[in-house]
């Protein structure tokens, strides 16, 4: 399979070289009993094997086949799409494929069938117009017509990314967006809610500063105080779940997110369990501000233009002037 | 060695010792290792000048020397660190104070006024000093034993340390005299105390000529001594503010039973056994209620994230070494990641400690497992590689010389080493920057302050004359109101600064101190 190549799903032709001219009507699924027998066995040999079936084994598996009635059983699977098709080296082969959905869409055509597989096989990540153009190979009028119709018959959907705003991307209309997509409880709109996540933020921190001050006089030793200091996302995300404070079911994922941010603020220390989960306490900074931010100079804005001659010294600074009052 | 350091340098110079010293000093920095004849061409100053200078510098141990490559000429070095213990002058005394009381302060308060001196002269000198300060003792004599017990447990405990002292040519073996002194002390001589005649003391307190038996023996403080205290402060606060007041005892006596079979400066410390601490502990007080959980509170020190200890093995119990180094770098981390935000904002130091623990870090990252906002993140991000503090790493996918942004990576980084540089250069800039406001403020009013010394010096010679109260009102009026106003308005400047100039000191004195550690 690594070597596989996929092809574009088209009808194949008896012949080598296919094209649409040259394709073969695709035969009515009534038409031939035997030929259901044979699509039955195809299918049956393809889904026996997990790798990549070719036509000359087929040939070999099912020597009764005449290589039109094979090419019109192989076109009628691949109409159903139970089967689908790659190049390998510059032979076909055939996989099985479950068989998908698209039979579902009632009155569609071909080329609408086949921008619905796509769609669907992009799940709930969604998939970009422009990669759909490539893959579909439609143009673009084309392809906007049928993206158009089928979001109206409310078989799609399309969802705005929060990565690049002017972004649209299409999936199915049933699916819940990934939270790459729609950035998770985060966003609203697209917009990053960074008050509320602020909020959290704090909240958190409040609680386990609350831990750490509840052990203060505990007698039973030092790590038995830092344990009871300690809590677990779960035990987080249940105090912000009783606080009430997020409209959004918020996850433990989600609470490890912010926690983690909490890690990055320096005020909590994240240790990792033996069953690999996370626990989070409270922790003070090694030292006060340093020395240097507690002058005018630490936190000036034009520290570096400063020197002993021009607009801006030490001896007519309004910053220190005014520190010094 | 910056421009800025070269500046401070001259500043703290002149303060100290005045101008035609600092221009030595100056010279000596922007020229490395020089002559005498050499110093006096470039800086257009008399010889007999630059000897005396040198002569000053040399005395408080501000300047070395050693022979060229001649052979035959002194060459003189200027020790900048050194120059920085000028500042630190406060805090050494406070720190003796703290430690050994009043008469050591003197004896240390001594030595940092003179540079150097012999045992005998020094204790003399201390407990004149005494007896002036304290009226109501008029026998000077009293203090002499306890000075000189004192003096000797500074020496034992190392705070003081003997001279190096000019060596005898050997010309048997073919050395010839070169008119350049050799110093040298024997390492079994550098702390061993002196033995004082204490009779002579009394006669030489009396103003008699006396031998106290140390004649040629001379002494000074030992800088790095009183900067290893220092450093066990900052540690030990650090462990008390993280864990608490008993992890931070315990510290201390790691630290304790370190230096027993340690060098006190090396990057790691050799293993201190449990069962030591213990006993030491128990020693110390039996009834000490950290005894029982003494080994939960090392495995907590130990398991801290800021990694001071480490357990290197399990005989006697567990043997514990201390990470002087990464200590260091982690206390030097957390001063940085303090500056931004004070700087920054908490916002900015939420960035910074992000691209420290994924060392190499892409924007988009930053901002998605920040939880700041897109434009936000990258405006924080940015300014923070504008001010310095982080570094941008480009990694290109491909070698074509045209590569777009889009076929290349940006990673931020920090390289800690260049951010700590960098803060001591700002730390020396702000330093000297306080220190022209502060010489400023008192050249603006200086006929202000020399009227109030004026006015304060007619006031206590009148007062020594036994004048009545209302002379003396009469003098203090001497000096309007408003100008008392702007006087305790401009002392309170002066002292708002000095005090600026100490805190600065520290953040010096913690980059210069990883610096050192990182070059070991």
């Amino acid at each position: 399979m690594a070597m596989a190549t996929r092809v574009k799903q088209e009808p194949v032709s008896p012949t080598s070289s296919s094209s649409r001219e040259l394709c073969s009507p695709p035969p009515a699924l009534n038409s031939s009993i035997t030929t259901s027998d044979y699509e039955q066995r195809i299918l049956l040999l393809l889904q026996g094997s997990t790798k990549p079936i070719s036509d000359k084994e087929i040939q070999n598996e099912i020597p009764n086949l005449s290589p039109q009635e094979r090419a019109e059983a192989i076109n009628s699977l691949l109409k159903q799409g139970s089967l689908e098709i790659f190049k390998q080296g510059d032979k076909l082969v055939y996989k099985y494929k479950e068989p998908s959905s698209s039979s579902n869409i009632k009155g569609a055509d071909n080329e609408e069938k086949i921008v619905y597989s796509i769609i669907e096989k992009a799940g709930n990540k969604g998939i970009w117009i422009r990669d759909l153009r490539y893959e579909s190979n439609l143009i673009v009028v084309t392809l906007q017509k049928i993206l158009k119709n089928l979001e109206n018959k409310k078989i799609i959907k399309a969802v705005k990314s929060v990565s690049a705003s002017k972004k649209k991307v299409y999936m199915l209309y049933s699916l819940e967006p990934d939270s790459s997509v729609t950035g998770g409880a985060w966003y609203n709109d697209q917009d990053f809610e960074s008050e509320f996540v602020d909020v959290l933020n704090q909240q958190c921190f409040r609680f386990l500063h609350q831990k750490k001050e509840a052990v203060k006089n505990c007698k039973d030793g030092p790590i038995a105080a830092q344990n009871m200091a300690s809590a677990s996302s779960k035990d987080v995300w249940k105090y912000i779940s009783e606080l009430g404070i997020s409209k959004v079911q918020l996850s433990v994922q989600d609470m490890e997110t912010i926690l983690n941010t909490l890690v990055y603020d320096g005020k909590a220390e994240r240790t990792v369990l033996a069953d690999g989960n996370h626990m989070y306490r409270a922790i003070e900074s090694l030292l006060p501000p340093p020395g240097i931010v507690r002058t005018p100079c630490g936190v000036c804005p034009v520290f570096n233009q400063c020197s002993d001659i021009g607009s801006i010294n030490p001896k007519k600074c309004v910053y220190m002037t005014e520190w010094l009052e | 060695m910056s421009v800025l350091l070269g500046k401070v340098c001259s500043l703290i110079l002149e303060e100290h010792f005045g101008e035609i010293v600092s221009k030595v000093g100056t010279d000596l920095f922007q020229w490395g290792p020089k002559p005498l004849a050499l110093v006096a061409s470039s800086t257009k100053l008399s010889i007999d000048k630059v000897k005396q200078s040198l002569c000053v510098l040399l005395q408080y141990g501000l300047a070395t020397f050693a022979p060229g490559k001649s052979g035959r000429v002194a060459e003189y070095t200027i020790q900048t660190e050194k120059i920085f213990s000028l500042l630190r002058y406060p805090r050494y005394l406070y720190l003796i104070k703290s430690k050994f009381g009043v008469e050591a302060e003197t004896l240390v308060e001594e030595f940092l006024r003179v540079g150097f001196d012999s045992a005998s002269r020094l204790i003399v000198k201390a407990a004149t000093r005494l007896q002036e300060s304290q009226k109501g003792s008029d026998n000077a004599s009293a203090y002499l034993s306890t000075l000189r017990d004192k003096f000797v447990s500074l020496v034992n405990k190392q705070f003081l340390m003997r001279c190096p002292s000019p060596t005898p040519v050997d010309e048997e073996k073919g050395e010839k005299p070169t008119g350049i002194p050799n110093l040298t002390v024997s390492k079994t001589q550098l702390h061993l105390p002196p033995t004082l005649n204490m009779k002579a003391l009394t006669q030489l307190l009396e103003g008699e000529v006396a031998d106290a038996g140390d004649e040629g023996v001379y002494w000074r403080v030992n800088f790095d001594r009183f900067h290893q205290d220092f450093r066990d402060q900052i540690m030990v606060a650090a462990i008390a503010r993280r864990i608490d007041d008993n992890a931070s005892e315990i510290f201390q006596l790691l630290l304790q039973l370190m230096y027993i079979r340690t060098d006190p400066w090396v990057r790691v410390s050799n293993p201190i056994p449990y069962s030591e601490l213990r006993d030491t502990l128990r020693k110390k007080d039996p009834q000490s209620p950290i005894l029982p959980h003494l080994d939960q509170y090392l495995k907590i020190i130990e398991e801290d994230s800021s990694g001071f200890i480490t357990r290197v093995g399990d005989s006697g119990g567990g043997q514990f070494c201390i990470n002087m180094h990464k200590s260091f770098e982690a206390l030097t981390w957390t001063c940085i990641e303090n500056i931004i935000v004070e700087r920054f904002g908490s916002k900015a130091a939420r960035i910074f400690r992000l691209v420290k623990d994924r060392r190499f870090i892409e924007q988009e990252k930053i901002q998605q497992i920040a939880m700041i906002p897109a434009r936000e993140a990258k405006q924080l991000t940015y300014r923070l590689m504008h001010e310095n503090f982080l570094q941008l790493q480009e990694l290109r996918k491909t070698m074509a010389t045209n590569a777009g942004p889009n076929k290349t990576f940006f990673l931020f980084h920090i390289d800690l080493e260049e951010v700590a540089r960098m803060i001591l250069d700002l730390s020396y800039k702000a330093l000297y920057n306080a220190m022209n406001r502060r010489d400023f403020e008192t050249n603006e009013n200086r006929r202000l302050i020399e009227k109030k010394n004026r006015i304060h010096s007619i006031a206590l010679s009148l007062q020594a004359q036994g004048a009545p109260a209302e002379q003396l009102q009469e003098i203090e009026e001497m000096m309007a109101p408003p100008e008392v106003d702007l006087f305790n308005k401009v002392m309170r400047r002066v002292q708002k600064l000095s005090e600026a100039e100490l805190h600065l000191e520290e953040t010096i004195f913690l980059m210069q101190l990883f610096l050192s550690y990182n070059m070991q």
